[in-house]
């Protein structure tokens, strides 16, 4: 899987490091900071988080309440959660998002990045830093916003239907809710998205276009049959990271939820995660849960990633 | 090449050593108390103008010190509350909403206050009030304010549309019917799924008990049949239109009250308060009624809603702590501040008897009966045992009785599945369950 | 600008700001510069340490190069939501918890940040030059400081924006970790004007205000920045 994230390394029989053996502690002394802080508070939460999702709490004593300790429970968070239906709906809820989410996200950073590489183009700087801004807009304080124009009462796209005898548009109904949830989202992730293939664009000798304009190809024909083939290992990087984070939905479905009944308290995976560890305390379903998410991420990136490596090692041989 | 993994090793163990040595002597959060008899209390808390009545304490006890920090309300702050008492953090004081207690007295969160509550403070709460905090014969907290349920509407239009003020159920069903035939656009009210407290509430005013306790052992009420009734009533208003199922407190909803189109909200006696916050073009054009009732000439209600504040057991000053939330909530001085500064209806006697001299909620100026007829409905509620795991059936409750709602099935039958839900978590705990 | 989607009519936008600045004797004010400490000084110390371990990892072969690197990039498979409490719980064992530092140091590992300084010092800083330094007999801190971390400046700044817009929008670890009011950054102390127990109203005018102006100092940081800003570096290992 990891093939196509590995950055290239140049020349990578001179860059071997003196042989000096203070050349050969300098790497760890430069990992130092980030591998104690990695193994502080990531790995060991990790750990931590695994070994708690091997346990339940039970109560335990006398008295009407009693007391709540940890016992061990072996595999039994996993098979609940696992068993759970509503584990399987939120998967179901996250795939149709993510099935308009990413594509739509990385179509139109792909469109603007062609645009913006157009030689005529003008503003550039301009229209790369508006595009680019909605991603500082936290993901909370955008669903809010959309908030209101999603609501019937609110809504001015619905007051226009309204008055056109239309009624209002259904943003908050299945299946509206996805395009709606999706579109929050795809505001922030394009500029991001946008920006690593518009600069792996420019990293294209510009000879080669010329070539195809001396043959009289137009802009349109150079960015389909040049510039896309040449940006895909870019695509696939920003495919990646937008499947995670779509996986990871969790910010925008939580505040829409107080506006409409349909969002269910276990709506996306992640939410159910923190209704776990946060509403009906249950640290070790959640840990057991999250495994499972980080376990379903990696075999999805995995696959992604065999499928187009194959692809792409294909074409160039 | 292994000898230098070896000391890159023990440098990673060194420095991480030296980092949290040298960090936590910066910046340690345990709770100073030094040897002069000088006790600070750390207390969180979310009501509004508590730093102001803390001030006051702080002024009058220089050998008691109180530092208040809001920790936010709702759901993810009792989760905040738990862990930081896992971890020893918590605060020596704290408030709760009456819900949420019997799972942090499972957690092991507050202290039995029993032994620390006066006879005076006693005195000043009724029986059902002081009953919300007791499990066991065990006092565990005091209460700060209570929510017996009542009725606001907007008497300007309920007069215009001539629809007299319901005062059972029936009648409130009936008075929807000619709103809605009045005005097509408008609502009496809206009564969303995810208003379990408000379902709880009107429940157990119908003679449920979602959660009781007898010979030491838990029975789940959800689905008995007195709440079986009420979802059935509710949802008969429901699929004949007459009420709205649309979340309140939404932008939506709060237009619609703003613009005339929710014509009453039946919920507590805090709802004054917020409707003026959402709501202000609607100020002065509302009453509060005594809320419906299932029988005509019965008076009594549950609470919706309110707060206790407990002393956890990281508190290594319980004897003050315990002296300070008697003060903050059953002195006279102290009720009489969360009437007037925090705008809370005060759980403690003497403070509802201060409210009735007070001028009404700006909500409804002219109803100069507001706070009599607040005292005279919280003189008869009916108290409520929550269960430990509250948390578990508010969640179930909202997403199963929604999904009724969508599917245009038996909201009855969404009772009943709570009831399995809540059930089976309960015995999954350990606790010892009756159904 | 609310008032017009009906959520606080009667209030102009003025009378809002005047209220949110006013409220609870400035504290807006001081979360708001606890969000630039936070955001600001762990987005700096986080683009150094990444700044740090993508060169190591770009310019140096060492046993167990990749088994670090690929381990660090796995960080962003588990959701923070599940790290708040352990990462809670951990720094309460040594006296942490509800301090500057329990926000601060867990936000510097930064998974993508080392990534994206990895690809970038890969790209950015010739080995030749690196190798000549050394001829000379430069120390290798001092090729660091001199030459590489020179040439690393541009893809430096996109970490830091990066990191810096994270830990700025950043609401449960520091809703988990911190427990005196005077520490909260912005996004904990608008929730807490937003939640308030079932019995009080809670104050949405002021959150909603409170939530937009504390997008305006990212957007001002960004239009700053954006003139240091070469992302060339995100698809940089990508070409070829």
């Amino acid at each position: 899987m990891t093939a196509t994230l590995t950055p290239r390394t140049p020349t990578t029989a001179r860059s071997r490091p003196s042989r000096r053996r203070r050349g050969r502690s300098a790497p760890y002394f430069f990992l130092l900071p980030a591998l104690v802080l990695f193994v502080l508070f990531m790995v060991v939460p990790i750990i931590y988080a695994a070994w708690l999702s091997l346990q339940t709490y039970r109560i335990e004593g006398g008295g009407i309440l009693g007391t709540r300790v940890r016992v061990f429970t072996g595999l039994s968070n996993y098979v609940s959660a696992l068993t759970d239906p509503d584990l399987l709906s939120g998967f179901g809820h996250l795939g149709l998002y993510a099935v308009i989410a990413v594509p739509v996200t990385l179509g139109l950073a792909l469109l603007f990045a062609l645009l913006l590489d157009v030689p005529a183009a003008r503003g550039t700087r301009f229209s790369r830093t508006a595009i680019f801004i909605p991603y500082a807009v936290p993901g909370v304080v955008a669903a809010l916003l959309w908030g209101f124009l999603y609501l019937p009462g609110t809504s001015p796209f619905s007051d226009i239907t309204n008055a056109l005898g239309l009624g209002s548009i259904p943003f908050l109904k299945e299946p509206g809710i996805f395009g709606s949830m999706a579109n929050i989202s795809i505001w922030g992730g394009v500029g991001f998205n946008m920006i690593i293939i518009f600069t792996s664009l420019r990293g294209i000798p510009a000879d080669i276009y010329e070539a195809a304009r001396l043959d009289g190809a137009d802009e349109r024909q150079i960015a389909l049959s040049i510039k896309i083939p040449l940006v895909v290992p870019a695509l696939v990087l920003t495919a990646i990271f937008s499947l995670i984070g779509a996986l990871q939905l969790y910010g925008e479905p939580t505040t829409l939820k107080p506006m409409t009944s349909i969002i269910s308290q276990t709506w996306v995976p992640l939410m159910t995660i923190y209704k776990d560890a946060f509403l009906t305390d249950d640290l070790p379903s959640a840990a057991a849960l999250s495994v499972i998410l980080a376990l379903g991420t990696v075999v999805l990136s995995a696959i992604v990633l065999g499928i187009t490596n194959r692809r792409t090692s294909g074409a160039r041989s | 090449m292994k000898k230098n993994r070896i000391v890159a090793l023990a440098a990673t163990a060194t420095v991480t050593a030296l980092l949290v040595a040298g960090c936590s002597s910066g910046g340690g959060s345990s709770s100073p108390s030094s040897a002069t008899g000088k006790v600070t209390l750390k207390f969180w808390s979310w009501a509004p103008g508590t730093d102001k009545l803390v001030a006051e304490w702080n002024k009058s006890h220089p050998d008691i010190q109180v530092k208040h920090t809001d920790a936010g309300g709702g759901d993810a702050s009792s989760a905040k509350l738990l862990t930081a008492s896992r971890a020893g953090n918590a605060p020596d004081l704290s408030a709760v909403e009456y819900t949420t207690l019997p799972s942090l007295i499972v957690a092991g969160v507050p202290v039995d206050l029993t032994k620390d509550v006066t006879a005076a403070t006693k005195k000043n709460y009724a029986k059902g009030t002081l009953q919300q905090v007791t499990f066991d014969g065990h006092i565990y907290g005091l209460p700060q304010d209570v929510g017996p349920m009542a009725l606001i509407y907007r008497s300007d239009i309920l007069k215009k549309y001539d629809i007299a003020v319901p005062t059972t159920w029936d009648e409130f069903g009936a008075a929807a019917a000619k709103v809605k035939a009045a005005d097509p656009s408008a609502t009496l009210a809206s009564l969303p799924p995810d208003q379990t407290g408000f379902f709880a509430g009107v429940a157990t005013q119908a003679g449920a008990e979602w959660w009781s306790i007898k010979n030491g052992k838990w029975t789940v009420g959800i689905a008995d049949k007195a709440s079986l009734d009420v979802a059935d009533f509710f949802q008969g208003l429901a699929d004949k239109g007459y009420i709205s199922t649309e979340p309140i407190l939404t932008p939506a909803w709060n237009a619609e009250v703003n613009t005339d189109k929710v014509l009453s909200w039946p919920s507590a006696l805090w709802a004054p308060g917020v409707i003026s916050g959402v709501a202000p073009a609607t100020v002065g054009k509302w009453t509060m009624a005594p809320l419906p009732q299932w029988k005509k000439g019965d008076s009594a209600v549950a609470y919706q809603g309110g707060s206790a504040v407990i002393v956890t057991k990281d508190s290594k000053h319980t004897k003050e702590a315990a002296e300070f939330a008697q003060w903050l909530n059953a002195s006279k001085t102290g009720a009489s501040n969360l009437l007037t500064i925090s705008n809370v209806y005060p759980a403690a006697i003497s403070g509802q008897q201060d409210a009735t001299k007070t001028a009404p909620p700006a909500l409804m100026p002219k109803q100069t009966d507001y706070y009599s007829t607040a005292a005279k409905i919280s003189s008869n509620t009916i108290p409520v045992t929550w269960g430990p795991d509250y948390n578990v059936a508010n969640t179930a409750f909202g997403d199963t009785l929604s999904k009724a709602i969508q599917d245009h099935t038996s909201w009855s039958q969404a009772f009943k599945d709570v009831q399995k839900t809540v059930v089976a978590d309960m015995k999954k705990s350990g606790f010892k369950v009756t159904n | 600008m609310f008032s017009t989607f009906t959520f606080a009519p009667g209030t102009g936008l003025f009378q809002n700001l005047a209220d949110l600045f006013s409220y609870g004797d400035g504290q807006f004010g001081l979360w708001a510069l606890n969000s630039v400490l936070y955001a600001g000084l762990g987005g700096f110390l986080s683009t150094l340490v990444s700044a740090m371990a993508g060169y190591a990892l770009a310019k140096y072969e060492f046993r167990g190069r990749s088994l670090i690197f690929y381990s660090i990039l796995g960080g962003v498979l588990i959701p923070g939501i599940t790290l708040a409490i352990p990462q809670y719980l951990l720094l309460s064992e040594v006296g942490l918890a509800g301090s500057y530092l329990s926000v601060l140091l867990p936000i510097i590992i930064s998974p993508f940040g080392i990534y994206l300084s990895r690809v970038y010092a890969a790209s950015a800083i010739p080995t030749d030059t690196v190798e000549a330094a050394r001829i000379d007999g430069a120390s290798e801190f001092r090729i660091f400081r001199s030459i590489a971390l020179p040439l690393m400046v541009p893809g430096m700044v996109t970490v830091f924006m990066l990191q810096f817009v994270g830990i700025w929008n950043n609401f449960l670890l520091p809703f988990v970790m911190l427990s005196d009011q005077s520490n909260y950054p912005l996004t904990v102390g608008l929730y807490t004007l937003l939640s308030k127990g079932s019995g009080t109203p809670a104050l949405y005018s002021l959150a909603i205000t409170g939530a937009a102006v504390s997008i305006i100092p990212l957007i001002v940081l960004m239009l700053v920045l954006q003139r240091f800003w070469r992302l060339d570096l995100l698809s940089g290992g990508l070409k070829g």
